[in-house]
């Protein structure tokens, strides 16, 4: 220990400084792998930072596409003079489309009663709202949920079926005809 | 920055009333009598009123592309009446308390057929 002291001191200033240096250097590097190890995620934090990062790529260029979308109605059949989007623009539309409005949600009940009597009870409150792109089939499917107490019996009724239509506001679009029949 | 505050105003001024002047009724006598009415979403009812209600034969059509043509009453869909949906299907029969109750035809955009009596809006089997 002693001779090691001594052989320290007959170093020159300039050795002694760069120990120094490198010994710090060692230091934050060691001090950085234990705060690593102890909070941070390593890998999955990567990953998950990759996956927002596509995600926020992807919803730029749905943005972008609904932008240059003509506004107004959008269909996705034949036998209207709505604007007719082509099967690439349907499925781009469906995934960027997250509102059902109130009319499209009325439209629907016709043809389900009881999801029309729960939800007009609510004072027209929806609990949940989707659209969703079927890759299997190719086809856009829309709904949403409604529950409440109906003559004293807790009821929830999911109404789903084809998105044909959508609006387009020029900002957003949104679903315009649920076909569940 | 007072600039700025007024300009906000005056739009929302502006709008509120651009907003107010294209809705309620358009055309002709909306109390008692024929006349059109607009609704805040582009919903326009076209046709006979009593009292302030929708009363007789009519027309509503909603900006999603429902039609119904027929009989009202009370502002709900009552009596014989067809319903156009957007994609081209029509119900045309009978209605009460705006469903499809009665004798009643549901004709998909493709042609298939379903007759028979309806009750709140299903076939009864």
């Amino acid at each position: 220990m002693e001779v090691s002291k001594n052989r320290f001191k007959t170093l020159s200033e300039p050795v002694k400084q760069f120990g120094g240096l490198v010994g710090i250097i060692i230091l934050i590097f060691i001090t950085f792998f234990v705060l690593n190890n102890i909070f941070g995620e390593g890998d999955e934090l990567v990953a998950k930072m990759k996956i927002e990062e596509e995600r926020i790529a992807e919803e730029r260029k749905l943005n972008k596409l609904i932008s240059s979308l003509p506004s107004g109605v959008l269909v996705s059949f034949d036998g209207t003079d709505n604007f007719k989007l082509s099967d690439e623009l349907y499925e781009a539309v469906c995934k960027a489309t997250k509102l059902i409005p109130q009319r499209a949600i009325m439209g629907a009940n016709f043809l389900n009663f009881r999801a029309h009597e729960i939800y007009t009870i609510n004072g027209n409150k929806i609990d949940e709202t989707f659209v969703k792109w079927d890759d299997e089939k190719n086809k856009c499917f829309a709904g949403f949920v409604v529950s409440g107490n109906n003559v004293g019996v807790d009821e929830t009724v999911k109404v789903s079926g084809e998105a044909l239509s959508f609006l387009s506001t020029g900002i957003d679009t949104r679903v315009y005809f649920i076909k569940n029949f | 920055m007072k600039k700025l505050v007024f300009c906000i105003l005056f739009y929302l001024l502006a709008s509120s009333i651009a907003q107010a002047r294209s809705t309620g009724c358009k055309e002709g006598n909306c109390d008692n009598g024929y006349g059109k009415w607009v609704y805040t979403d582009k919903t326009t009812y076209e046709g006979e009123w009593v009292a302030t209600k929708k009363h007789g034969q009519g027309t509503e059509t909603w900006p999603n592309g429902y039609i119904y043509k027929g009989e009202f009453k009370q502002s709900q869909w009552n009596g014989i009446g067809i319903l156009f949906f957007p994609d081209g299907s029509t119900y045309e029969g009978e209605w009460a308390n705006g469903f499809m109750n009665g004798e009643g035809t549901f004709t998909w955009s493709d042609g298939k057929q379903k007759k028979g009596i309806w009750k709140n809006g299903s076939l009864q089997e």
